[in-house]
Order: C-alpha cells, then sequence, then structure tokens
C-alpha cells in the first residue's frame, strides 16, 4: 500500500507563484507519486513539515478511527499511527471513511480511499478534497 | 461425506509439521486457528521465530496483545500450512520468503535455481481476532475472507450498502425485512465481495465494490443453487471464470472462498463443484480435519 505523506500534494500552504501551481492536483484521484513536481525544481523534502494537516482535522479523525475501532479513549493514537497495526480490517477502514465523509461533507473516491495507511493520510486528504470544494 | 483425511493428528515432535499432498487440480484445502485456543507461551515463542525479521517486527507493531497474537498467527499459519506441502524436499516454514504482485497481492517467491519450474501453489489469508484461515489450490488463483457472524457495523446495513454495494445488491438487501436476518446477510455478502477482490489480486480499488454485483442464481425451482458475480466493467466470459464458496465456520463465522474455474469446468453445463477440505490447525500441536462435522456448513457451493 502506497503510503505518501500529504506533503507531496497539498501546496496550497507554500507561498510561491500561483502560476507554478499545477492545476490538475485538485483532482482527488492523482497519485501521489510526486510526479507533478517534476517542473519545480523544490526539493520534496521541504514540504513535509509546513504541509500537514491541520491539527484539529487531525484531532477529528483520531475521534472517529477510535470510535469505529471501540478503542479506549485513552488508547494513544496519533497522526502516525497505522490503522493496520490499530487493528482496522477493510470493513472497518471501509466504515472510517465512511465517517469521515459525514463528518467532512466530502467524497472520497476508492482509489484515494486505498492510498490511506495512516491517520495522517486521512486528514491530508480530507484537507485536500475540502479545498477542492 | 466421505472423508479421507485423517479425523485428528497430533505432531509427531514439537517442531513437527505433519506433511499432506497438495490439492489436486479443482481442490481447494482450508487451513483455520483459533488465537483463543493457542494460549501456550513457548508455543507462541516457536512461532515468532519462524517468522522473517520484517515480519516479527509488524507484529511487535499491532497495539494490543490480542492484535499481536492474531498477527503472529496469520503469518505462522501462512508459512507452517505452505511448509506441509513439501514441494520437491521438505520445506522449513522459516525459510519461505513472500514477495507481491503488481498489484500488491501476497505470493510465494520460491527459491528455486532456474530449472527448476515453480510449483503451482496458490494461497491467500484472512483474518479477525478471533480466527485465522488460509486457503490453498494448484493451478487457480484464490481469494478468502472470513468475518465473525455477528461483528458490528457502525452504519445501518442499508447505508453502508448505498455507498458501496450495487444496485442489484442494495435491492436484495432491502427486500429482507428481519434486520437480524438482513444484517447477516449483509456479512455474508462481504465477504463474497472480498474473496472475489482478492481472488483478482487488483486491490480494492481495482475492482471497487460498485462495480460488481454478487448475486444468488436460482435453478428452475427457484432454489439458489449458485453464486455468481457480474461486473459492469468485465465481458460475461471473464465473470464466468470465477466460482464460489460461502461456508459458515466454528458456528461463528462466514467464510467465503472465491476461486478460478478452469477451461474444462467452465464449458461444461453443470457447474462442476470444487471439492473443499477444511482442517482446523494449532500449527506443531494437532491438526483436526474438520469437513463434514458440524464446525463446517457449506451455505452455497
Amino acid at each position: 500500500m502506497a503510503s505518501f505523506t500529504a506533503s507531496s500534494v497539498s501546496f496550497s500552504c507554500i507561498s510561491f507563484s500561483k502560476q507554478n501551481q499545477v492545476s490538475n492536483l485538485r483532482k482527488a484521484s492523482l497519485p501521489l507519486s510526486g510526479k507533478g513536481f517534476s517542473s519545480h525544481k523544490l526539493p520534496a523534502f521541504r514540504f513535509r513539515v509546513a504541509c500537514a494537516a491541520k491539527p484539529e482535522t487531525v484531532t477529528k479523525v483520531v475521534e472517529i478511527v477510535k470510535k469505529q475501532l471501540a478503542l479506549p479513549a485513552d488508547r494513544d493514537v496519533t497522526g502516525d499511527s497505522k490503522f493496520a497495526t490499530l487493528g482496522a480490517d477493510s470493513l472497518d477502514t471501509v466504515e472510517i471513511v465512511m465517517g469521515l465523509e459525514e463528518e467532512f461533507g466530502i467524497s472520497v473516491e476508492e482509489e484515494s480511499a486505498q492510498s490511506i495507511a495512516t491517520v495522517q493520510d486521512a486528514a491530508d486528504l480530507i484537507e485536500k478534497l475540502l479545498e477542492k470544494n | 461425506m466421505k472423508l479421507d483425511c485423517y479425523q485428528r493428528t497430533f505432531a509427531h515432535s514439537s517442531s513437527s509439521l505433519t506433511p499432506i499432498q497438495l490439492p489436486a487440480h479443482l481442490e481447494t484445502h482450508l487451513w483455520y486457528v483459533k488465537p483463543s485456543e493457542v494460549k501456550n507461551e513457548s508455543l507462541l515463542k516457536q512461532y515468532l521465530d519462524i517468522l522473517s525479521p520484517r515480519e516479527r517486527e509488524n507484529v511487535m507493531q499491532m497495539r494490543g496483545e490480542e492484535l499481536r497474537k492474531s498477527a503472529l498467527l496469520a503469518r505462522t499459519l501462512v508459512r507452517t500450512t505452505i511448509a506441509r506441502y513439501q514441494i520437491n524436499s521438505q520445506i522449513n516454514p522459516r525459510s519461505l520468503k513472500f514477495r507481491k504482485n503488481i498489484h500488491g497481492k501476497p505470493e510465494v517467491d520460491w527459491q528455486f535455481s532456474n530449472d527448476s519450474l515453480p510449483p503451482p501453489l496458490h494461497f491467500n489469508i484472512s483474518h479477525t481476532s478471533s480466527l485465522v484461515a488460509c486457503g490453498v489450490t494448484v493451478d487457480s488463483q484464490i481469494g478468502i475472507d472470513v468475518e465473525e457472524k455477528h461483528r458490528s457495523i457502525k452504519h445501518t446495513v442499508l447505508s453502508f450498502a448505498r455507498r458501496y454495494f450495487s444496485k442489484h445488491e442494495i435491492q436484495f438487501l432491502a427486500s429482507i425485512t428481519d434486520p437480524q436476518v438482513q444484517k447477516l446477510e449483509f456479512i455474508k455478502l462481504w465477504t463474497l465481495k472480498e474473496a472475489y477482490v482478492k481472488a483478482l489480486g487488483k486491490g480494492f480499488s481495482g475492482a471497487p465494490f460498485k462495480t460488481f454485483t454478487i448475486r444468488f442464481k436460482e435453478d428452475s425451482i427457484h432454489q439458489a443453487s449458485e453464486i455468481v458475480v457480474d461486473s459492469f466493467d468485465e465481458p460475461t466470459e471473464l465473470t464466468s471464470n470465477w466460482q464460489f464458496s460461502l461456508l459458515e465456520l466454528a458456528n461463528s463465522h462466514y467464510a467465503a472462498i472465491c476461486t478460478e474455474k478452469h477451461a474444462a469446468s467452465a464449458e461444461g453445463k453443470r457447474n462442476v463443484p470444487t471439492k473443499l477440505t477444511v482442517w482446523k490447525t494449532i500449527p506443531f500441536v494437532v491438526d483436526e480435519c474438520v469437513s463434514g462435522t458440524d464446525a463446517v456448513k457449506t451455505i452455497y457451493g
């Protein structure tokens, strides 16, 4: 399963001139391979710190995940937590995606749903889809 | 039902596996283990020892003892099951290597010299916290999925179905008035759909659930005789390549098995059922052939 951080796709929080923005990044199903930036000379690692989803989004995702997996409230779940290691099977994962869609009013395509491996991936995807709306 | 497997076989020594013949051409073997029945700490340590370092790492990363145990048993079951078939010579479960196909489906990476053909063994595993299963075939792609019959879901059956299932399947579920029956039918349908996607080996997005329908074909006297899949994207010849079985295991789980049909049976007028043999096992300790017993109830197939 691909687990790229969304730092490779959400350009909106970096301040650089509009004409550099690649318009097709707004599509939710863009493969998260970083290919979109071959025309930009910016190194990928610089995005990592600046582009993470808002903490409130991560918190909401954590809440939904804990509820779906019936985890105790004090269980430590963070952005780095992988769904698989928390015990989410495929049915849990689709329910989590449904929960996120309901909570945030977004629509997640199957391809994007498959690329979500961690809580952070989910939060980043949500923000990307919210921007699209 | 004729049983051509020993009822119960105890391992000769604490680290041996009872060898077994590869499944025949139209045969499927299913092995399962119940984590609740494996409590011996030194046995679990023995299992940990046959895993690869990466697998051990993945097991230890699981959050919670129950999750760690079922992750451990999943890898143990795969390794010990495949090792039983002793292709060419004795295979040490620890020495097996695995790789993923282009879509991420795990397969054995046989370590034979270039002039030996890799054996046509296929496997697929599925696990819940309460049951871990491994299906094996020869010459045939296989996908399996197991779920607890009474597994809870957070959304209603119909909202879930409307989001993920096909129109026909939604209608099928909506027509069931008893909510308990509806929930059970939902779980059955889920396992069948998962098993199909896993057999295809293309991952969830390779065959999105909404793009295919699984339904029960009725025979001339309106009895459900066969499980079939219709795909919106694939032509009929391709979807008729797959056959399904649905079982109730240990009174607690549904297990769906999807395997490739072979040319001979696909052309035949009647659906040739695959022979399925099921073992309950505690690797290195005991194997119990449970086909024909109460532990295995065939629902379809």
